[in-house]
């Protein structure tokens, strides 16, 4: 008599499955679990590397000395020696979270400053969080003999680069740049945290610009559009202290 | 098969399945998590929270992508048919692990503004007439909107209540959301923050979905243009020779593109009932004869092949078909009765039980 062929048949409330399915199943299961690890330990292990941009919590709260421009964004203007750097520095400042300092600063254009704060790190670019005691005030002792010097006017130029928040980029976030992070740089922007033109190629040794308008002011909201896409902008180039300043009008502004 | 409602009716396949389901998403955000960064080259970690966001984001997308290949691999290979059974568990567990993304995204790149970060969701970026820079946000919201309703209404409760071809006809919105899915990760994550293994895996994922439903498109297609013969009344079809179909199984005859009917073999009696259950539209034609009743493959739902109804204390019922036998030859009515009618089974004496 001809051996019957086994005809396997899976019931989900039956007590158990066909016994030819159970190896089968048991292999899937396998799988699965196998899959799950290789891609998982793939994915991971293969994340774009999101620089070195960090708080400097480690440093503990720092205080600076020196002058505020409130315009475009507010920057500390710090002579030389101050932050232990050998020329003088003008240092992007925030609030603290998605906050800008343009309440503070704006009363404080021009005069001398405390500020005090953590910084926030990307390389050789850093940013203050002001807040604290210290805070943003009128200097209490004002450093004799230093005044901000004027702006060196660079030229017209087309720079190609990504329109980033000035606060993630530094190093409040890792990563701070990209689409992914689009709808946070627009956030940071809309509660005025200075938004930074990151270029694909160095212009005078700088591939980090903050951007203002034509006429050094706060751009419009219009710059959200515009944000975390690879594009070129045209503009004057100016530079304070060694912080680079980008002056350009949106409607230059062109998708790669 | 249940005749009242409960949240879960737990066996022991079910929590095998979640066993092994659990098992895999443990393993994946394990890895992932813990693993995974000892062998990253970077400079400074990538934030934890964006960091675990990546991990439930990639996690809901490849257990959608599984979910989504689980059923063409069954109508092509019949050894898959027990992933399919409790399918609903993973796309429930699909949906909360959404929220886990979800919820790491929202307390850190939409948090520490003076915007609600709920609002900002749907605020922050309006730029809906560009491709690159399209708010891939709300892309995912409404994915995570249908795999809400989806997890919602997978209850048996609903299945009921909406009747199967409209609750089918909801959670086929499956695709939908997987669609929406795979714009929000091509115009997001893969934009920036995903490394070449990952955009890979992404579209090697959405290459096998798609591949696996053009196989069973095409096997389907196949099956429903194969013209079965009609005698001169234009009601009886011509379903072949009754020793081919297997004791305890079925061959499905196609009628028109979206009517199948099973023409089952019990012994020496063939009966013909409708190839669809009436739980989530199963191929009944794929099941069994077990225990005296039609078993479907995809979750054991049963009827008696005399009368397409499930035996008591179980309501369901589905339609049956006249048959009769010919010079050998078996005979099909095209007509359909009602649910739950009776028909006596045709006999083929040259049928042996068992062969």
């Amino acid at each position: 008599m001809a051996k019957k062929k086994p005809d396997p048949f899976f019931i989900g409330w039956a007590k158990k499955p066909p016994k030819v399915l159970q190896g089968f199943l048991f292999l899937i299961s396998a799988v699965l679990v196998g899959a799950a690890v290789g891609v998982a330990l793939g994915i991971g292990a293969s994340v774009p590397d999101p620089g070195d941009a960090r708080f400097e919590w480690g440093a503990g709260y720092q205080t600076f000395t020196g002058y505020v421009d409130a315009k475009p964004y507010p920057l500390l203007r710090l002579p030389a020696g101050e932050d232990g750097r050998d020329q003088p520095h003008a240092m992007l400042i925030s609030g603290i979270g998605k906050r800008g300092m343009q309440q503070l600063a704006g009363p404080l254009d021009g005069q001398a400053v405390d500020a005090g704060g953590i910084l926030l790190k990307r390389g050789d670019l850093d940013m203050l969080q002001v807040g604290g005691d210290v805070s943003l005030r009128a200097a209490e002792n004002p450093i004799p003999n230093f005044t901000p010097a004027p702006a060196e006017h660079l030229g017209k130029w087309r720079l190609s680069g990504e329109i980033c928040d000035g606060k993630c980029y530094t190093g409040a976030m890792r990563p701070g740049v990209g689409l992914a992070h689009k709808a946070c740089a627009n956030l940071c922007i809309i509660g005025g945290i200075p938004p930074v033109f990151v270029t694909t190629t160095p212009l005078m040794g700088s591939q980090f610009f903050l951007l203002a308008d034509e006429n050094g002011e706060p751009l419009s909201s219009e710059v959200q559009d515009w944000v975390a896409l690879l594009i070129s902008l045209e503009g004057e180039v100016e530079r304070r202290d060694d912080l680079m300043i980008f002056k350009v009008n949106l409607d230059s502004a062109k998708q790669l | 098969m249940s005749v009242k409602y409960v949240p879960v009716i737990w066996n022991r396949t079910k929590l095998a399945y979640d066993a092994v389901v659990l098992a895999t998403v443990g393993a994946y955000l394990g890895i992932y998590l813990y693993v995974a960064p000892q062998f990253q080259t970077v400079t400074m970690p990538i934030d934890w929270d964006i960091y675990k966001a990546q991990a439930f984001g990639t996690c809901v997308f490849f257990l959608l992508t599984f979910i989504l290949c689980i059923g063409p691999m069954a109508r092509l290979d019949k050894r898959f048919l027990p992933l399919l059974y409790n399918r609903r568990h993973l796309g429930v567990i699909t949906c909360v692990l959404a929220y886990f993304h979800v919820d790491n995204i929202l307390g850190w790149y939409n948090a520490f503004s003076p915007i609600n970060r709920y609002v900002s969701v749907f605020i922050v970026n309006t730029s809906f007439d560009r491709f690159l820079g399209f708010p891939f946000e709300i892309l995912g919201v409404l994915a995570l909107l249908i795999l809400t309703i989806l997890a919602v209404t997978s209850h048996d409760f609903w299945l009921h209540f909406l009747k199967p071809t409209l609750w089918k006809f909801l959670h086929m919105g499956i695709y939908l959301a997987y669609a929406l899915i795979v714009a929000h990760v091509a115009l997001g994550a893969l934009q920036s923050a995903a490394g070449p293994f990952m955009t890979t895996a992404v579209g090697a994922s959405v290459a096998l979905v798609a591949a696996l439903h053009l196989l069973v498109a095409r096997k389907e297609h196949l099956f429903d243009t194969q013209e079965s013969p009609m005698d001169d009344s234009g009601t009886w079809m011509d379903a072949g020779d009754p020793t081919e179909v297997p004791d305890k199984r079925a061959r499905i005859i196609s009628i028109t593109d979206d009517e199948r009917v099973a023409i089952f073999r019990n012994g020496k009696k063939l009966s013909a009932i409708s190839n669809v259950c009436a739980h989530q539209n199963g191929p009944l034609g794929e099941g069994k004869i077990v225990y005296g009743c039609v078993t479907c493959p995809w979750h054991g739902y049963q009827y008696r092949v005399e009368d397409g109804r499930s035996p008591p204390p179980f309501t369901e019922k589905i339609s049956t078909y006249r048959l009769k036998l010919e010079d050998g030859r078996l005979w099909l009515n095209i007509e359909a009765l009602p649910p739950g009618t009776y028909v006596e089974p045709v006999v083929a004496p040259i049928l042996a039980e068992g062969s």
